[in-house]
């Protein structure tokens, strides 16, 4: 008797592994060795099951020639980590204070506020995250207004937010000693200082609309972590030209771990600090 | 000195903008203006005018700032009409390979656009534009597009051609195009390299 | 073991110079256009590149020039297109690279002259 195809795993050969990972490289910039066989295979299985197609081959079709894209992003969310929390991938952080900001002091004429833009905003650990790596770790904030703007398409999002409210898992990374400082904590777990909340501004932004971006100008430094992956190639590209205008020249962008800017735009100078990899709009147009 | 909280406009922008007319004939002034922001705005916003793929083509050949270059093919991707494609299409005549790059990003967007003149490209004389088509064909998500691969296999006589060819077959072949692969490998016996891509291909086809 | 970086957007390319140069024993890794070749290359720079022209985003010259411009050991550099005017090499050279190869490469062409750049053989 034939086993049942719904129970059965579908089989992914060297062939079709060598395959996908050529094609999802080319797609997402992420490059799987031969060690993340077993990690790449199990999401296949997952997303062959889920799909219906039965088969890598029928799977590969699916995800190659649909026009929408739909699976190539349900298949990147699940290749990526995609949680938040306080001080993820605080590198970026440490290299903000470390060595952009520093720069940028010392190329600045006037004194008008530093401006920080991020986007997504998601629920809002990422940029209140940065207003405390400022306030702890910055001498420079004794110096220098910073103004901090986070933007997300959703407006739910947004307004969880503002509200500041985060689990326990979302702070753990925090020294508790901040976690003194900038949260009270709730029966509902930890809410964000009113100080700091005052310190964001939190928008509504569509990144492919020219109306929304318009606006959104002389900024030192962008933060777009692990959002433009998840675009399709133009609107990654209108996504870059966006964020060129939005910045001073000069100024810098931080993309995700796992990102780069090699998909997108070659309008950015590659920039190698102690703590990352950064891409720069040039102080002059090439 | 502190973490401050204002708009994400600073006052100067909205000055800016009245300053410069958003209407047509404003916008295709600013086409030309000398402040690079000013004119990557124009192209930008001159996706809203109509007829307007001629004129951006024709600037982008003028076009120094490259900042200014990627946004017009942006907007022309956008456009995505005739008029458009054939500029893209002259791009990949180009001397300066940025440009040509651009082109070609641009037309793989268009599959709609780009196929009707496919056929053409694809018997272009110049190989390397024979070369950018076949690159262009790579996000094209129509049953077709093996069916040209394999005629190129089958027919071209460059072997740069084939070998770009036979890497695009390798990801989307099924079996219909072993007898060609098969005939290609004969066709460049001595060429390491085409033994080495057919031969991958041949064992990624899928059965279909 | 050398490392080598083979810049190029046509992955059976990569893949063919990866396993030539993998069997003589060198370490490869691979970048799809200019721009993750400089990535790779600030994050811990190679002893020799195989670079590509035609690429999206940064095509060869524009990464030869980038190249040629950081502050690193420099090292040598073949550039390997389909284009065989003159005027293609000539660009080449003027953009950084020491060698100019027209596709397809021939196995023991190219481990020669890679062997020659890195001077483990005698010219």
């Amino acid at each position: 008797m034939n086993p049942d195809p719904e129970t059965v795993d579908p089989i992914i050969t060297e062939s079709d592994f060598q395959k996908f990972r050529e094609f999802f490289y080319r797609k997402t910039g992420i490059q799987f060795d031969s060690s993340k066989r077993y990690f790449v295979d199990k999401r296949l299985v997952e997303r062959i099951a889920a799909t219906g197609t039965g088969s890598f081959r029928g799977y590969f079709m699916l995800l190659r020639f649909q026009v929408n894209g739909d699976e190539l992003q349900a298949l990147t969310n699940l290749m990526t980590v995609n949680e938040t929390y306080f001080f993820r991938e605080e590198y970026q952080f440490q290299c903000l204070v470390g060595s952009l900001l520093p720069e940028i002091v010392a190329r600045k004429t006037d004194r008008r506020p530093i401006r920080i833009w991020v986007m997504p905003s998601s629920s809002g650990e990422e940029p209140y995250s940065i207003a405390i790596y400022l306030l702890e770790r910055w001498v420079g904030i004794h110096h220098w207004d910073v103004e901090i703007i986070a933007s997300d398409i959703d407006t739910r999002i947004l307004a969880q937010a503002r509200q500041g409210l985060y689990s326990q898992r979302s702070v753990q990374y925090l020294p508790p000693d901040y976690l003194k400082r900038y949260f009270k904590r709730r029966a509902e777990g930890y809410q964000i200082s009113d100080d700091l909340r005052q310190s964001v501004e939190f928008t509504r932004v569509n990144l492919s609309e020219r109306a929304d971006t318009r606006n959104y100008r002389d900024f030192d430094v962008i933060f777009c972590r692990n959002l433009l992956i998840y675009f399709d190639d133009v609107s990654r590209k209108t996504a870059t030209e966006t964020f060129y205008d939005a910045l001073l020249p000069g100024g810098f962008i931080c993309l995700g771990h796992s990102e780069s800017m090699s998909r997108s735009s070659s309008l950015y100078k590659v920039r190698k600090f102690t703590n990352a990899i950064v891409y720069q709009r040039p102080l002059e147009t090439p | 000195m502190a973490l401050i909280k204002t708009q994400p406009t600073p006052e100067s922008v909205t000055e800016e903008v009245r300053r410069h007319p958003r209407d047509c004939a404003g916008l295709l002034a600013q086409l030309t203006d000398p402040d690079p922001t000013v004119r990557r705005w124009a192209a930008r916003d001159l996706a809203d005018c109509p007829d307007i793929s001629p004129v951006l083509v024709e600037r982008l050949h003028q076009e120094a700032d490259v900042s200014v270059r990627e946004v017009i093919v942006t907007t022309l991707t956008g456009l995505g009409d005739a008029a458009a494609v054939a500029g893209l299409v002259e791009c990949l005549r180009s001397e300066d390979a940025a440009l040509r790059n651009e082109a070609i990003e641009a037309m793989r967007q268009l599959p709609d656009a780009v196929a009707p003149i496919m056929r053409g490209l694809l018997a272009d004389p110049d190989p390397d534009v024979r070369i950018f088509a076949v690159n262009i064909l790579e996000s094209f998500c129509y049953p077709e597009v093996e069916a040209w691969l394999i005629a190129v296999i089958d027919h071209d006589p460059h072997v740069n051609v084939c070998a770009t060819a036979v890497d695009l077959l390798g990801e989307i072949g099924t079996l219909a195009a072993r007898e060609s692969l098969l005939r290609l490998k004969a066709r460049f016996a001595n060429e390491p390299y085409i033994r080495f891509a057919a031969d991958l291909a041949l064992e990624r086809l899928c059965e279909s | 073991m050398k490392r080598i970086l083979i810049v190029d957007d046509a992955a059976t390319v990569r893949l063919y110079h990866r396993e030539i140069l993998e069997a003589a024993n060198f370490t490869v890794e691979e970048a799809m256009n200019g721009i993750e070749g400089l990535e790779k290359t600030l994050r811990s720079p190679f002893d020799l590149y195989l670079v590509d022209i035609n690429m999206p985003k940064l095509d060869g010259y524009g990464f030869l020039r980038e190249l040629r411009g950081l502050d690193l050991p420099q090292a040598p550099a073949i550039m390997i297109s389909t284009e065989a005017e003159a005027s293609d090499a000539r660009l080449a050279y003027a953009a950084g690279a020491n060698l100019y190869l027209i596709k397809p490469v021939r196995p023991n062409q190219l481990l020669i002259q890679v062997r020659l750049l890195l001077g483990e053989v005698c010219p």
